[in-house]
C-alpha cells in the first residue's frame, strides 16, 4: 500500500484512508485510527461506518450477533460483545446483562424497582432493566467506586 | 451471582419480610392480650406466628409475585392482600390466637392495613433510591462528559 505524507503550512491536521475493499491491513490501520479518534466499526445494511463511541445507546448480542444502537440507526458489528467491551474501553459504558453494554451517558433517569433491580430510561425513551446481579456493580460505577 | 449467593439473597428477603410481619401480629396479639388483663403471652402461639409469617414469605415471593413490594396497588394486588390476610385469619381461628370473635375480624382489618402500609413504605424506599440513584447519575455524568 503505498502512503503520501504532505506538511501542511496551517489547518487541522487529517488522516485519509483510501481503500477498495477491508482487507487485514486496512484493518489494522482502521484500529489504529480507532484509538487515536475513538471510533468504531459497524456496517448499517451492506455500507460500513464509523461510528462515535459517546453517540452509542447501547449494544447487544441476539443469536451470535452484536448490534449497536444509536439515537437513530442500528448497526451490526463485527465485534463480539466482549471484544467491544474491550475496544470501547471508557468509563461511561457498563456490563448491564450477559448480552448487553449500555453508555451511562446516555441514560435519562434511572428507578428503583423491587428486588433491587433497575430501571434505565435511555434518552430515546427505550427501558434497559439492571438485574440484581448486576445493579450492585452499576450503583458502584455512578459512585467511581 | 452463583446459585447459593442468589438463594441467600432471597432467603435474607422472606426473612426480613417474616420478622416485619411477625411484629405486626405480634404486637396486635399483645394489645389484645393486654386488653383483656392478661399479661402473658403464649410461647406456642408465637412460635406458631413465626412459622407462619416465614412460610407466606415464600409464598408471596414463589406465588404471590412479592406483590406487597409491587411497584402498584391494583385489582390483582388487593385480592392478594385479601388472600393472605384470609390465611393469616384462618390460622389464627385455628390456633386459638384470640379469645373473642371480634378480635379476629379486627386482626383481619389490621392486617390489610399492615400489608397497605407494607407495600407505601416499600415504594416510599424505592423513591427515595431513585432519587438519590438520578442524583449519582446526574455527577457521573458531569465527571464523564467525552466528546466522543
Amino acid at each position: 500500500m503505498k502512503y503520501i505524507i504532505n506538511q501542511m503550512a496551517d489547518g487541522e491536521d487529517e488522516l485519509i484512508l483510501n481503500y477498495r475493499e477491508v482487507n487485514e491491513e486496512v484493518e489494522r490501520i482502521l484500529a489504529f485510527m480507532e484509538q487515536g479518534s475513538r471510533r468504531i466499526l459497524g456496517w448499517r445494511e451492506n455500507e460500513q461506518v464509523v461510528i462515535a463511541p459517546g453517540d452509542l445507546l447501547y449494544a447487544e448480542s441476539v443469536e451470535g450477533k452484536t448490534f449497536a444502537y444509536t439515537e437513530q440507526e442500528v448497526y451490526r458489528m463485527n465485534y463480539t460483545l466482549q471484544q467491544l467491551e474491550v475496544l470501547l474501553q471508557k468509563e461511561y459504558f457498563f456490563r448491564c446483562s450477559k448480552s448487553m453494554i449500555m453508555n451511562i451517558n446516555k441514560v435519562a433517569a434511572l428507578r428503583s424497582l423491587s428486588s433491587n433491580r433497575i430501571d434505565a430510561t435511555m434518552e430515546n425513551g427505550e427501558h434497559i432493566i439492571i438485574s440484581r446481579t448486576y445493579a450492585s456493580d452499576f450503583r458502584k460505577k455512578l459512585r467511581g467506586e | 451471582m452463583t446459585r447459593f449467593e442468589r438463594y441467600l439473597s432471597k432467603e435474607i428477603g422472606v426473612e426480613f419480610k417474616a420478622c416485619l410481619y411477625f411484629f405486626c401480629i405480634l404486637f396486635f396479639y399483645c394489645v389484645c392480650r393486654i386488653a383483656e388483663g392478661d399479661w402473658n403471652a403464649s410461647i406456642l402461639h408465637m412460635t406458631e406466628m413465626i412459622f407462619l409469617t416465614y412460610g407466606m414469605g415464600f409464598f408471596q415471593l414463589l406465588c404471590l409475585d412479592n406483590f406487597d413490594e409491587g411497584e402498584k396497588l391494583g385489582l390483582r394486588e388487593t385480592l392478594y392482600i385479601l388472600l393472605c390476610v384470609g390465611i393469616y385469619t384462618f390460622a389464627a381461628w385455628l390456633g386459638k390466637w384470640f379469645n373473642a370473635p371480634l378480635q379476629l375480624l379486627l386482626f383481619s382489618l389490621y392486617l390489610c392495613l399492615a400489608y397497605v402500609c407494607a407495600f407505601w413504605v416499600y415504594k416510599i424506599k424505592r423513591d427515595l433510591e431513585s432519587k438519590a440513584l438520578n442524583e449519582e447519575l446526574k455527577e457521573f455524568q458531569q465527571r464523564n462528559k467525552d466528546v466522543g
